[in-house]
């Protein structure tokens, strides 16, 4: 239902820039590769788009409704989108439940719509659906103040549309792409777990973020999940942890049960991942998305800092990783490969003369030692050696790694840069050092998780 | 409804959970387990017995049973008592079930013993678990290492993760509001559930 839309209906659009109808309509129309139609009661067009003056007359039945009017209106409107057979509508404004009993009864009334007519619905005050494989893009955000993510192989799923929206316009400025964002806003008809069904056999999605406050029916959200994850990384950021929810008595289990850290191991037996804030969210689905499970705790770092590899040992080792020392007839021939005044120990330092060659060479070494699970690689930039190619080498080979491998990097402008292009080619890849110890305790997660279904 | 220890200890024995032997008794002479033993009260309108004064321990002898049975008796009048083995000490650790309005029947592991609620070094699955999620709920332990054995203690991983899969079916077949297993002592070949409670 959301990847085959090639026609798409504003209902609400506006000539007057500020309004969120214009907003709309300008990002719609901006990138939308399918057939966009205007209902407006009035203007003949609106921004070169043409306008009708009521649903009933489309020349088509569009794939997705967009409705950016009053509440009263919305619930009228979707009624309409329903009716003339659209299977899926946006609803952008607020002032329903959050805004009393009237609101609330108004979603009612959405929902009921939906079951009536079989028209699915994402909102109300829904802040954007995403979807840039198709160029669908309803955000309410200023195109000249936001990124808009390129097609990637993450879904985003939010009940917080601001929180959404932020944090997907930092990624997509790194250069991160995205297969679909929803912003699931009041959710009268599509609940989260609604969003993860309609969206999981969807091909393009190796990994899902969701930002939860709320969730419908736990029960359906866990087996759901765990149908899932067996196949994609699901990645969970729960707000509002309450400590309130389950039967107070006196035994001492109902008293150690609390949501806010009781959740963790329920969630872990489904396979799913909970991230601690907005950036684990995302940089746990790029690990997931990009890299592979790590199946054991034996860490290599290469660096061409001696600083940072002991660093990343120290986090890496207080985060329940091994750092084993390298054998030395692997040292010996680890020492080969770069200058004498380098270490093949683990961290492994390839000193500031390092070159692409370097890296790659020791890269290959690394993913041939059986007593090292996985690799973290700092590509330090700034040394005057490393070149830009490095990034494609990298793309090259990780593909045929059998070990998974992180990369990461501390740096200004330049690196950054290199940093943006690594990520534009699906390079697991995290700007700084906790980052990418982060990424590398999801890849373990995901790999002892999966662990059960081997055979 | 809060149920008394016997009762408690009948289901745990249908399900075929290790317990210490013990007996319902009025005097010495109708025990015939090991020395030493514990006694205590069996009643319904006490949960938490050691703090109500309702549980003597280490009685070594059949005449220091009776002189307790006679004590007990005349402090909480009308009440059954109930005698059995004192285990020797192991490796504590707290099992419990709750059933929650949201997430359905979910089990708690954790580090048992006194400070239990203190340190809450504990972990939740939703019923049923397999043995990978009792693998993972023992890992899942800040000082789940403990269950490797400590200083003198020795203790079995093994045994722990299949009484966590019998508990679980235990909690899969029956209706209930929460259950304790508070605590149970794990010795390298065994574990015994030394006390346990149940709200149903």
């Amino acid at each position: 239902m959301l990847f085959n839309i090639e026609s798409a209906v504003i209902i609400g659009a506006s000539r007057d820039e500020g309004k969120v109808g214009n907003v709309i309509l300008r990002n719609m129309k901006a990138s939308f590769r399918g057939r966009l139609y205007i209902v407006h009661p009035s203007a003949d067009e609106i921004l070169g788009v043409k306008c009708y003056k009521e649903i009933e007359l489309l020349p088509e039945t569009p794939d997705l409704g967009i409705v950016s009017l009053p509440p009263a209106k919305t619930v009228e409107t979707i009624e309409k989108l329903g009716h003339k057979g659209v299977k899926l509508a946006v609803a952008v404004s607020g002032g329903f439940g959050e805004k009393g009993e009237e609101g609330k009864s108004l979603e009612r009334r959405i929902s009921e719509i939906s079951k009536l007519y079989g028209i699915r619905v994402i909102g109300p005050n829904s802040v954007g659906l995403l979807i840039p494989a198709l160029g669908i893009n309803t955000a309410l955000t200023d195109p000249s103040k936001t990124v808009f993510p390129k097609v990637g192989k993450i879904s985003f799923i939010s009940q917080s549309g601001a929180l959404g929206l932020l944090n997907m316009d930092k990624y997509a400025s790194d250069g991160l792409g995205f297969s679909s964002f929803i912003s699931l806003g009041n959710s009268a008809d599509i609940k989260e777990v609604d969003a993860l069904e309609l969206l999981k056999e969807d091909e393009s999605t190796r990994s899902f973020s969701l930002y939860l406050e709320n969730i419908s029916n736990m029960e359906r959200f866990l087996s759901v999940s765990k149908e899932i994850s067996k196949r994609k990384g699901i990645v969970v950021l729960k707000g509002g942890l309450s400590e309130s929810g389950s039967r107070a008595t006196s035994l001492h289990t109902g008293s150690l049960f609390k949501p806010s850290y009781s959740l963790k191991g329920i969630f872990r037996q489904h396979g799913i991942i909970m991230a601690n804030n907005e950036e684990e969210l995302i940089d746990a689905s790029v690990a997931i998305s990009y890299s592979r499970p790590l199946k054991g705790k034996n860490i290599a770092v290469i660096t061409s800092a001696g600083g940072v590899g002991v660093i990343a040992s120290d986090i890496l080792e207080s985060n329940g990783f091994k750092v084993p020392k390298i054998r030395e007839e692997d040292a010996a021939r680890l020492q080969s490969y770069f200058s004498p005044l380098g270490s093949p120990y683990n961290p492994i330092d390839i000193t500031a003369e390092a070159t692409d060659d370097q890296y790659i060479n020791t890269m290959d070494a690394l993913d041939k030692l059986d007593y090292i699970d996985g690799v973290v690689v700092f590509t330090l930039y700034q040394t005057y050696n490393v070149t830009h190619n490095l990034v494609g080498r990298i793309k090259e080979r990780i593909r045929n790694y059998s070990k998974p491998y992180v990369f990461g990097y501390i740096g200004g402008n330049f690196s950054r840069e290199i940093y943006m292009k690594m990520l534009e080619n699906e390079i697991p890849v995290f700007p700084n050092i906790s980052r990418t110890v982060w990424a590398l305790r999801v890849l373990y997660e995901r790999g002892s998780y999966l662990r059960r279904f081997e055979k | 409804m809060i149920l008394p220890e016997f009762e408690v200890k009948n289901i745990l024995r249908r399900y075929k959970l290790s317990l210490p032997y013990g007996k319902v008794i009025k005097s010495a002479k109708e025990y015939d387990g090991n020395y030493p033993v514990v006694l205590k009260v069996n009643s319904k309108k006490i949960l938490h017995k050691t703090e109500a004064g309702a549980v003597v321990l280490d009685i070594k002898t059949p005449e220091e049973l009776d002189r307790k049975i006679q004590d007990l008796s005349q402090k909480f009048p009308g009440e059954e008592l109930y005698v059995e083995e004192m285990e020797p000490r192991g490796i504590e650790v707290i099992v419990g079930l709750v059933n929650d309005l949201s997430t359905g029947k979910v089990m708690m592991l954790g580090i048992g013993g006194f400070y239990a609620e203190l340190i809450k070094d504990v972990t939740f699955k939703k019923l049923p678990i397999d043995k990978y999620d009792a693998e993972d709920m023992i890992d899942e332990l800040k000082y789940g290492s403990i269950f490797n054995g400590y200083r003198n203690l020795k203790c079995n991983k093994d045994i722990l993760k299949e009484l966590l899969l019998k508990i679980s079916n235990m909690g899969m077949e029956m209706d209930f509001q929460q259950i304790d297993f508070n605590p149970i002592f794990l010795y390298e070949d065994r574990y015994v559930i030394i006390d346990s409670k149940m709200v149903i």
